[in-house]
């Protein structure tokens, strides 16, 4: 097939080497790049954004390639945050060549943006994947005609499955002869904007109104003119151009489908009983309730082999021969930090492959539709919900999955709310105290709690709203297909979250866990003379009003900033003196670790025969020492006071990393902020409603 | 707005099952490129529980469509 040799500039020169994958929201754009570079899959964020950025790297014969997974568009005039992210990177980071990737059963919609990509002048590939899905719909589509009509390369795909897609890379790509007809009005006034040289999208574009950020001055004075005298005869050039492509897209679209019969689409059907009015509800409660079983029954084992490697690590650390002051760093600082950061990752990593896989099977998209009603009593969209939930376990994925939400603001929203949503380690705590306190009302006390926190947490999303003044909230969206995922993709992607994470926030929570550390040792001597001590006891006047009157519970709190696990482990200890770790032989620590290993993995394979066994709540019965002495230097009153407190401050330097990544230092800054003056202030009217 | 002629609503009017084409583009651009535009087909599939979104099948994709969204859009039964 031959090429058209017309140049067509985009507003920069066009990268060697990388490739961008284009194409609509769920046509399978990231399997395909799963299937072409499976290892060499990178995360990453898009500079200046939060939004996810897919790559990979590949030797390809001689050269190395750079493919790019560009956020789903339907068309390049944005009305999305990810539309405009594709524009820009298109015109501002031209890839050498675009592979556009075409949903085969969606013909028409989807060829709306490959004639918009056509009219950009980049060599392009078109890859018809999802064929298996346009079979089963009735659609038959003819690679042959399209590949005639556009004059580019095109390939027939079901990405999934790996099927056609070793061609991807191979076939050369094309620049498009199509030439999309507009109204003769049109056409003149893109004459004289262009005047014989340029981008025809470009000048298109600025015809229809469009802001294109760094389109050439004399472009832009000369569109405007054209569009005004258009707008002065009653011609809206937004409109007239809509409509052509429109048209066009209809017409190649029949020309190269045949449809065979009309089926009503599985996912329909499928629909019909999942978003069915009583059982829908239900059967949406079942299946998170089995993502929290899935990712904290299978994750347990795992989190208890990371501490006991830890206590292992730590106590061969203690047998060196090195100072005391030098082996507790070694021990309960540098490998503690460690641990406490591999801590979160088998839990990250189960809930990321638990979101992945909601997220393209289709049922994410649902559980939107489900709750949408209920978001937008608050201003938001239904796909908020499913965040906020997740923040229940914790609250680190629930903070990076708001990078579903599309807009920033809502993003923002929802993500500051998240740290009040009781995650599973805030838990402990509250059996502690509920246990002494109110032993009779222990669950109910809990579960107030609980509420509390979501009632915080919904009153900070609509405050931010209005505060920000956000604007009306978009429902309309893709209900995708149901599909089966390919589960390479899904323990990839969630592997690569995972370790974005460790790099990410690793540094920070390492930071917070040595600083509490030097808190506690320094100066060397006991306890009760540590800066720890004096902190405290500095800081328990200001607990005061709250009934708290005992430095070494207003001190756990302190290390609770790393993690909410180690206030009830830093009251052992202050209360106490347990904890410290002991020097430990080298054989003894393998034999640990080897028992460890074994009981992790005979815990996965309980937890999985477990899972569908329902969750119970476990109150000690027993009080134990620690209850006892807290029993001793508490109110009830205050202990109320101490919960709420847990439950709204700062949740941990993990979900504080998070923030970070997903808002922004400043934001992440103010909530810290704003959730120690809640906490201090819900707390102190706990005390005084009681 | 009137609804112009017999036949012609709005696709919030439509019961679940019922089918129609557009007849005028809505105003919002994010409706106009999910699809929703004159001459596409559409039909209402369900209502969430709650009555409001609805699943709506337009060309050959499924949307979620508020019900203050589906009312901007006008339609002519089929």
């Amino acid at each position: 097939m031959a090429c058209p040799r017309c140049q067509t500039p985009t507003l920069a020169r066009p990268q060697e080497g990388r490739v961008a994958f284009v194409g609509n929201p769920n046509t399978g754009k990231t399997s395909l790049l799963n299937a072409l570079a499976k290892t060499a899959l990178e995360v990453g964020n898009w500079a200046g954004t939060t939004l996810e950025r897919v790559s990979a790297n590949l030797r390809h014969g001689e050269r190395t390639l750079e493919l790019v997974d560009l956020p789903g568009a339907y068309s390049l005039f944005p009305t999305s945050p990810e539309e405009a992210l594709t524009q820009h990177e298109l015109l501002h980071h031209p890839p050498e060549w675009v592979v556009n990737v075409v949903d085969a059963g969606n013909l028409e919609r989807n060829l709306f943006l490959t004639l918009e990509l056509a009219e950009l002048g980049l060599p392009m590939l078109l890859v018809l994947n999802l064929m298996d899905e346009a079979e089963a719909k009735g659609v038959e589509v003819d690679p042959q005609a399209l590949e005639e009509a556009l004059g580019v390369p095109v390939l027939a795909t079901v990405a999934v499955r790996g099927r056609g897609v070793e061609e991807v890379l191979h076939r050369p790509p094309c620049r498009s002869s199509y030439r999309v007809a507009y109204p003769a009005p049109i056409e003149e006034a893109l004459e004289r904007v262009l005047q014989g040289e340029g981008n025809r999208w470009l000048g298109l574009a600025l015809l229809a109104g469009e802001e294109v950020e760094g389109a050439p001055e004399e472009l832009r004075r000369r569109a405007k003119a054209e569009r005004e005298r258009l707008l002065g005869e009653g011609l809206d050039p937004f409109l007239l151009i809509l409509e052509a492509r429109h048209q066009a897209a209809r017409v190649l679209a029949e020309r190269a489908t045949r449809r065979k019969a009309l089926k009503t689409s599985l996912s329909e059907r499928v629909d019909r009983l999942v978003l069915h009015p009583l059982l829908g509800p239900v059967f949406f409660l079942l299946s998170l309730l089995l993502v929290f079983r899935f990712t904290f029954v299978l994750s347990a084992p795992w989190v208890d082999l990371i501490g006991r490697a830890q206590e292992v690590l730590g106590g061969w650390a203690m047998a060196l021969p090195l100072p005391f002051l030098l082996r507790s760093f070694l021990a309960e600082g540098v490998v503690a930090g460690v641990g406490t950061v591999l801590a979160f990752t088998p839990v990250l990593f189960l809930l990321y492959l638990a979101l992945a896989f909601l997220e393209t099977s289709g049922f994410l998209a649902r559980s939107a539709f489900l709750t949408d009603r209920l978001m937008q009593a608050a201003n938001l969209p239904g796909k908020a919900f499913i965040p906020m939930v997740l923040g229940f376990g914790c609250n680190v994925p629930a903070v990076y999955a708001t990078r579903a939400l599309s807009h920033p603001l809502d993003r923002l929203r929802v993500a500051l709310a998240i740290p009040f949503m009781s995650c599973g380690a805030r838990l402990p705590v509250y059996v502690l105290l509920a246990g002494v306190f109110f032993p009779r009302e222990a669950p109910w006390v809990v579960l107030g709690l609980y509420l509390l926190g979501v009632g915080v947490g919904l009153l900070t999303a609509i405050g931010l709203g209005l505060l920000l003044k956000a604007p009306a909230s978009e429902g309309a969206m893709e209900l995708p297909p149901y599909r089966l995922p390919p589960l390479d993709l899904l323990l990839r992607l969630a592997l690569l979250r995972t370790r974005s994470f460790v790099q990410g926030a690793g540094g920070i929570i390492l930071g917070v866990v040595l600083a509490v550390w030097a808190l506690l040792h320094l100066p060397p001597g006991g306890l009760s003379e540590s800066l720890y001590a004096r902190l405290s006891q500095a800081l328990t006047p200001l607990f005061h009003p709250l009934g708290l009157t005992d430095w070494r519970l207003v001190g756990a709190l302190i290390p609770g900033f790393v993690a909410k696990e180690v206030v009830v482990g830093t009251l052992g200890l202050s209360y106490l003196g347990q904890g410290g770790l002991e020097p430990l032989g080298l054989w003894e620590g393998v034999l640990q670790l080897y028992a460890g290993l074994k009981a992790a993995l005979l815990g996965t394979a309980q937890g999985v025969l477990a899972l569908l066994a329902l969750p119970s709540f476990g109150f000690a019965p027993e009080p134990s020492p620690l209850q006892a002495a807290l029993a001793q230097s508490l109110t009830p009153k205050a202990a109320l006071a101490y919960m709420v407190f847990v439950l709204l401050y700062t949740p941990c330097a993990a979900t504080l990393a998070a923030l970070k990544e997903v808002v922004g230092g400043r934001w992440a800054g103010l909530s810290v902020a704003y959730q120690l003056l809640l906490a201090y202030g819900l707390a102190f009217l706990a005390v005084r409603v009681w | 707005m009137n609804v112009e002629r017999r036949g012609q609503d709005y696709l919030a009017a439509l019961r679940p099952g019922e089918r129609a084409r557009v007849v005028r583009p809505p105003s919002s651009r994010r409706l106009l490129a999910l699809g929703l535009r004159p001459g596409a087909r559409v039909e209402v599939v369900l209502a969430a529980p709650l009555g409001d979104p609805l699943e709506v099948r337009v060309g050959e994709a499924l949307l979620l469509l508020r019900r203050k969204e589906a009312a901007s859009v006008l339609v002519e039964r089929e």
